[in-house]
C-alpha cells in the first residue's frame, strides 16, 4: 500500500514537472528562510548562558529620571555600588565592577591604541570564561597582570607563548600576561580582548571612587544559590535610597535614590533588554519576535502555494480519487495519502532546504557577524526541529488539499470521458492568493517604512555640521592636557582646518555629565539638571552649531572664560566662606526652556549658579543660545544642555577641515601630531563615521527584513506563475471559442491578467490597514520619526500588482496566441 | 441479492427539485445478469449509484444482501462496497500513473491481502481478460478495448459478489464491444451477479432480464428469450 502511494506521488511529481517544481522551489526557499531566521533568533536568544553560574549572575541596571529628561535606561552604575551591594545585601556573594579605559601599548618599537576592560578580581571568579593559559582563578591577582584573548595574543606574540611575556602600557608600565582565554563567542554580551586589574585605574578612578552621582563602569553580582533574584531586585530601589548617600552641593542638594532606580538583569537576560551604554549591542525581544513571524508568514506563503497548487490540480487528480474510492478506500485513507504525498513534497524541499542554507550561511554568519552553526551531526536539536517543522508545513499545506481530494463524489467524476469536476475551490484558492499577497504587500510597506526611517535618521540633521570634522582623542592624562592648547593652535594654524576646538565630551561619544544648577528666584527645592560641558573657545565654530541668540565665546574676553580654582594650600585659614567663580556659559534652547525662561533673548544676560569642582559656585551669565543639537542618535531626546570654557582643559579636540583635499589636510595633522606626541598613534575618526557606526545595526536589520521580504514575495509570485499556469491550460478551451468569437490577443490576455489582478487589489484592502497600523506603532519608538506616506502604500500594492502581471502575462500571451483550432480540440 | 422498494432520488438545485428516480422497485436475484435501458436522463445512472453505494437515496428502502443499506452513513457504505461489488465504466477509468498490473492491483489494495497473494491473483485476473502480456504497460499504450478488459480485471479481481457495469461498451468498436459482453456472460455464468447499464439493444440482449426506465420509474421488465 505504501509503495503504491509512493509511487503513485513520485510519478505525479515527474509528470508534472512545473508543479513540482515549483512547490518544491516555494517550499525549499521557505524552509531555508525560515530556517535562516531561526537560527538567528536561536542565538539571539541563547546569549550569556555558556557560564557555570549564569543562573545567578545578574548586572545591575539604571531607570534613570532626571528632573526635566525623558526616563532612561542604561547598564552602567557607580563605582562604590558594588562594595556596598556586597556588604548591605547578603545575597550577594561575589561582586565587580567592569571599567573600559583605553590604552597604547608599545610592543616591538610600535604603539597601539587599545580598548581594554579593568575588572575586579572576583570577575574571572564569577565568569567561567575558558582560559587557554594560566589560572582563571587567581589570574588578576597582580595588580600588573594582563589577560589577553587568543587574538590579541597573536598580534603581540604571534604564534610564541604569551603567557609570562610582559607588554608595555603608556603610563603605567609593562604588565605581565597572566593568562589568555577563548575570543568571546558571538553569543555574549561581554565585549573583552584586554582585561586588566582594577589595580590599574585606580589612580585615574580614583575622584569616582566614592561617587554617587557618576556612572562609569559595569557592575556583575553572584548571588547565593537558591536566592530569588527577582525578588532581590524588587528591593534594590529601597535598598539603594538607603545606600546611596544625598549630594550636597552648593546649588541645592541631589537625591540618587529619587533620580536612579536600580534593577538587576540576570545574565541570560542582558541580550534581549536594550539599555544604553551596553558593551554591545542588544536586541529587544520584540525584535526577535518580529523576525520569528517573518519566519512564519514566509512558511505560510510557501504552504499556501502549496494548497493552491493542490487543490487546483485536484481535477487530475480526481479519476484517481474515484477509482480508489470505488475499489474500497475510505475517505480517511485516501486523506492520509495526500497528507502523504504533502509530508513528501515537504522532504523534499527540506532536503533542498538544507542545501541552501549550508550555501548561504556563510554570507549570512559574516553580515550578522556572528559564528552561526548548521551541522545536522553534532547538534542534537537540529534535525528533529527540521523534521518537525518539515511535518508542520506539510500537515499544514496538505491537510486541506486532502479534505478537498477526498470529497469527491467518484459516482459523478467517474462517468464522464473528462473527469467533471470544475474549479469548485476557485474562490478559496483566490482567497488565499488575497492572503499571500496581503502579507507581501504588508511585509513591502514594512521594509519601506523601516528603510525610509533608517535613511532619515542617517541624514536628519543633527544640528551640527557631522561632515568633515575630525574627532582626535586621547587626553586622558593630565600631562597630555597640559601640551593640548598647543596641539589646538598648531592645528588651527593649518591651512585645510577652519576651527579647531577641545571639549570634553563630542557628539556621539556617549558620555554625559549633568549637574545640578539654581537660578535665583527658583524654588530651591527644585533640581535644575543640566548637561554640561567643557568646551574651548571655537567649540561652536569647529561643530558648526548655529547661535540662535546672543554671542559666542571671545577670546578676547577673558571674563568668558572661569577663572582658575583656588588652590586648596592657598585657601584663607579657616576660610568658612566658599569661594565664587564668575563665568560665562552658553545655554542650548532646551536649557532656556528648563530654566523657564520665556525666550531666547530673554535668556541673555541671566546669571544662575552651578558647582565647581571644589566646594565653590560657579557663578554664570548666560552670553548666547545654540540651537538645539543632537549628542548621540536621533533616537535619544535633546537634553537642556549648558557649555562653558572649561579651565581644567579636555579629553577630545575637535578639528573642522576644509572640504576637498581632506587627505592632505589629513597628513598635516597627523604631522603635526607626531612631531608632539612621537610615541603614540593619532587616534582620530571622524564624526560622520561615528554617528553612521550607530545606525550599522539598523541597516542591517533592514537589510535583512528586505531580503526576507523579498524572499516571500518571491515565493508567493511563484505560486502565482504555477496557478496563472493552471489556469491558462484549463481555460484553452474557453479562450478558443473566445477567438472564434472575435476576441483579439489584447482582450485575451487583459482578461486573463484581470483575473489575477483582482485578488492583488483585494490584498492592498487588506494589507493597507494591518501595515499603517503597525508601522505607525513602531515608528512611533522613535523620538524624531517620519511621516507614513499614503504615496508608500499605493506604491506597494502597484508594485505587488506589477509583479503579478509580469508573473502572469506571460502565460496570457502565450494562451491568446495559440490557434484557436487546436484549442477547441483540446478535448 | 438486492431489493429497491419505492426508492426515490432528487436533486435539489438553489431554485428546482429534479426527480432522478420516482419510486423504483427493483429485485435482483442472485446470479442474474440485468441491463436497464432507457433514454438519456431517464435515470438509469442514478439508479446505478445508489445500487453501486456511490450515492444514497432520498427515500425508500435498499436491500442488500438481506441488509438495509439506504440509510449507511459513508464508511460503512465504503466498507460493504468493497467486499461485494466491482465496477466497469464506460471510459475505463484506469488510472494513468499506474501500470496495467498496478491498475489492477489497486483493487487488493485496500482488503488486507498479503502482496505475494495480491500478485498471484492480480495476474490470473489479467490472463482471465488475455491482457497478461502488457502488464507493465501504461493505460495510454493500450487501445481501448484493451484498456477496458484491464478494467474488467480490476472489477472482478476482489472476487465481487456484484458487477456493476456502466455502458461497459459506450465507447468501443463493435469487435471489442462483442469481447468485453462475451467477458461478462461467462463472468456471469461463473456465478457473479451484473447490473449493466446500456443504450445498446444487442448487448442488452446478452442479459437475462432488462428493466426499461423511463422519466425515473421503471415501465418494462422483460425476461428475455432463453
Amino acid at each position: 500500500m505504501l509503495k503504491n502511494y509512493l509511487m503513485v506521488a513520485l510519478r505525479n511529481l515527474l509528470k508534472h514537472k512545473l508543479y513540482s517544481a515549483i512547490n518544491v522551489t516555494g517550499l525549499a526557499v521557505g524552509l531555508a528562510t525560515c530556517v535562516l531566521i531561526l537560527l538567528f533568533v536561536r542565538n539571539e536568544t541563547s546569549y550569556d548562558r555558556f557560564f557555570t553560574d549564569s543562573d545567578r549572575l545578574y548586572q545591575v541596571a539604571f531607570k534613570a529620571q532626571l528632573p526635566g529628561r525623558q526616563v532612561d535606561h542604561f547598564a552602567v552604575s557607580m563605582l562604590p555600588l558594588a562594595a556596598a551591594m556586597k556588604e548591605g545585601l547578603p545575597e550577594v556573594e561575589m561582586a565587580a565592577r567592569v571599567v573600559q579605559s583605553s590604552i597604547v601599548i608599545k610592543h616591538a618599537g610600535e604603539s597601539f591604541s587599545e580598548s581594554a576592560r579593568a575588572v575586579d578580581p572576583d570577575f574571572f571568579r564569577m565568569f567561567d570564561f575558558q582560559f587557554l593559559r594560566g589560572d582563571r582563578l587567581t589570574a588578576l591577582d597582580e595588580p600588573n597582570s594582563i589577560v589577553l584573548t587568543e587574538s590579541m595574543a597573536r598580534k603581540y606574540f604571534k604564534d610564541a607563548e604569551a603567557l609570562g611575556q610582559t607588554l608595555d602600557i603608556d603610563g603605567s608600565g609593562p604588565a605581565k600576561v597572566t593568562g589568555v582565554i577563548q575570543d568571546m563567542p558571538s553569543n555574549t554580551h561581554f565585549d573583552l580582548e584586554i582585561i586588566r586589574p582594577y589595580a590599574a585605574v585606580a589612580q585615574v578612578m580614583r575622584p569616582l571612587e566614592s561617587n554617587w552621582g557618576g556612572v562609569c563602569c559595569e557592575t556583575y553580582v553572584r548571588l547565593k544559590p537558591g536566592t530569588d533574584g527577582k525578588a532581590l531586585s524588587d528591593r534594590m530601589p529601597a535598598w539603594f535610597k538607603t545606600a546611596a548617600p544625598t549630594l550636597n552641593s552648593p546649588t541645592g542638594n541631589v537625591v540618587l535614590g529619587e533620580i536612579f532606580t536600580p534593577r538587576l538583569r540576570n545574565l541570560k537576560d542582558i541580550h534581549t533588554d536594550p539599555v544604553m551604554s551596553s558593551m554591545r549591542p542588544a536586541t529587544s525581544y520584540a525584535e526577535i519576535i518580529t523576525f520569528a513571524a517573518v519566519a512564519a508568514l514566509v512558511l505560510a506563503i510557501a504552504s499556501i502555494n502549496f494548497m493552491n497548487l493542490a487543490t487546483a490540480r485536484a481535477t487530475q487528480r480526481a479519476r484517481e480519487v474515484s477509482v480508489r474510492k470505488v475499489v474500497g478506500a475510505s475517505r480517511s485513507q485516501i486523506i492520509l495519502q495526500f497528507i502523504g504525498e504533502s509530508l513528501l513534497l515537504t522532504l523534499i524541499g527540506l532536503v533542498l532546504s538544507i542545501a541552501l542554507v549550508e550555501l548561504a550561511l556563510p554570507a549570512y554568519s559574516a553580515f550578522l557577524d556572528k559564528k552561526l552553526t548548521f551541522n545536522l551531526f553534532t547538534d542534537p536539536l537540529l534535525g528533529p526541529a527540521l523534521i518537525g517543522l518539515a511535518l508542520v508545513v506539510g500537515v499544514a499545506g496538505g491537510a486541506y488539499p486532502a479534505f478537498f481530494l477526498s470529497s469527491f463524489n467518484p459516482a459523478r467524476v467517474l462517468k464522464g470521458a473528462s473527469s467533471g469536476v470544475g474549479g469548485g475551490s476557485g474562490r478559496l484558492r483566490m482567497a488565499l492568493v488575497v492572503v499571500q499577497f496581503a502579507i507581501s504587500i504588508a511585509l513591502m510597506v514594512a521594509t519601506a517604512v523601516v528603510y525610509g526611517q533608517l535613511l532619515y535618521a542617517q541624514n536628519k540633521n543633527l544640528g551640527f555640521e557631522k561632515e568633515n570634522t575630525l574627532v582626535v582623542r586621547g587626553f586622558a592624562r593630565s600631562a597630555d592636557r597640559a601640551r593640548q592648547e598647543t596641539l589646538v593652535e598648531a592645528l588651527a594654524k593649518l591651512d585645510g582646518v577652519v576651527a579647531v576646538a577641545g571639549s570634553n565630551s563630542t557628539p556621539g561619544d556617549g558620555s554625559e555629565n549633568n549637574t545640578n544648577v539654581r537660578l535665583p528666584g527658583t524654588d530651591p527645592n527644585q533640581m535644575l539638571v543640566l548637561r554640561q560641558s567643557g568646551v574651548d573657545w571655537d567649540f561652536v565654530k569647529a561643530l558648526g552649531l548655529r547661535m540662535v541668540a546672543g554671542r559666542d565665546f571671545d577670546r578676547n574676553r577673558p571674563a568668558d572664560q572661569l577663572p582658575p580654582l583656588a588652590d586648596p594650600a592657598e585657601a584663607p585659614a579657616g576660610g568658612s566662606a566658599a569661594p565664587t567663580y564668575p563665568g560665562s556659559v552658553i545655554l542650548n534652547e532646551a536649557a532656556v526652556k528648563r530654566l523657564g525662561f520665556a525666550s531666547n533673548e530673554e535668556a541673555i544676560g541671566k546669571q544662575f549658579e552651578a558647582p565647581a569642582d571644589d566646594d565653590g559656585t560657579n557663578k554664570l551669565t548666560i552670553i548666547g543660545v545654540v540651537a538645539d543639537f543632537h549628542f548621540r542618535s536621533i533616537h535619544d531626546p535633546i537634553p537642556p544642555a549648558m557649555f562653558f570654557i572649561d579651565r581644567d582643559r579636555f579629553s577630545d579636540v575637535l578639528v573642522r577641515v576644509k572640504p576637498g583635499d581632506v587627505q592632505a589636510t589629513l597628513r598635516d595633522i597627523e604631522r603635526v601630531w607626531r612631531d608632539m606626541f612621537p610615541n603614540r598613534p593619532l587616534n582620530r575618526e571622524f564624526l560622520d563615521d561615528r554617528i553612521q557606526s550607530q545606525y550599522i545595526r539598523e541597516a542591517k536589520t533592514s537589510q535583512m527584513f528586505a531580503t526576507f521580504s523579498g524572499l516571500a514575495i518571491l515565493i508567493a509570485c511563484l505560486g502565482l506563475f504555477g496557478l496563472a499556469s493552471f489556469t491558462a491550460e484549463r481555460r484553452t478551451k474557453e479562450i478558443g471559442l473566445r477567438k472564434v468569437l472575435g476576441a483579439s490577443v489584447l482582450d485575451i490576455v487583459r482578461l486573463l491578467v484581470w483575473q489575477f489582478s483582482k485578488p492583488v487589489l483585494i490584498a492592498n484592502l487588506i494589507a493597507w490597514p494591518v501595515a499603517w497600523y503597525f508601522m505607525d506603532l513602531w515608528l512611533n519608538g522613535f523620538t524624531f520619526r517620519i511621516g507614513l506616506n499614503p504615496l508608500l502604500f499605493v506604491a506597494a500594492g502597484g508594485l505587488a500588482l506589477l509583479i503579478a502581471w509580469a508573473t502572469v502575462g506571460l502565460h496570457a500571451a502565450r494562451v491568446a496566441q495559440a490557434k484557436p483550432v487546436t484549442a477547441l480540440r483540446y478535448e | 441479492m438486492l431489493k429497491l422498494v419505492d426508492l426515490v432520488k432528487a436533486y435539489r438545485t438553489e431554485e428546482v427539485e429534479t426527480t432522478a428516480l420516482n419510486s423504483v422497485n427493483i429485485h435482483v436475484r442472485d446470479g442474474e445478469f440485468v441491463a436497464i435501458m432507457g433514454p438519456s436522463g431517464c435515470g438509469k445512472s442514478s439508479l446505478l449509484n445508489i445500487v453501486g453505494m456511490l450515492d444514497t437515496p432520498t427515500s425508500g428502502q435498499y436491500w442488500f444482501n438481506g441488509e438495509e443499506v439506504s440509510k449507511y452513513g459513508e464508511r460503512k457504505l465504503a466498507d460493504i462496497r468493497k467486499k461485494n461489488i466491482g465496477f466497469i465504466f464506460q471510459s475505463f477509468n484506469l488510472i494513468d500513473e499506474l501500470t496495467v498490473f498496478e491498475n489492477v492491483e489497486l483493487a487488493l489494495l485496500y482488503h488486507d491481502i498479503p502482496a505475494r497473494e495480491r500478485k498471484e491473483r492480480v495476474k490470473a485476473a489479467l490472463e482471465k481478460v488475455n491482457i497478461g502480456h502488457r502488464e507493465s504497460h501504461l493505460p495510454q499504450q493500450l487501445s481501448g478495448g484493451q484498456q477496458q478488459r484491464v478494467a474488467i480485471a480490476r472489477a472482478v479481481v476482489a472476487k465481487p459478489k456484484m458487477l456493476l457495469a456502466d455502458e461497459p461498451t459506450g465507447n468501443l468498436d463493435s469487435a471489442n464491444g462483442d469481447e468485453v459482453m462475451r467477458m461478462l456472460t461467462d463472468l456471469n455464468a461463473e456465478g457473479t451477479t451484473i447490473v449493466m447499464v446500456t443504450h445498446s439493444m444487442p448487448h442488452a440482449q446478452y442479459a437475462t432480464r432488462i428493466i426499461n426506465l423511463f422519466d425515473g420509474q421503471v415501465v418494462a421488465e422483460n425476461l428475455r428469450a432463453a
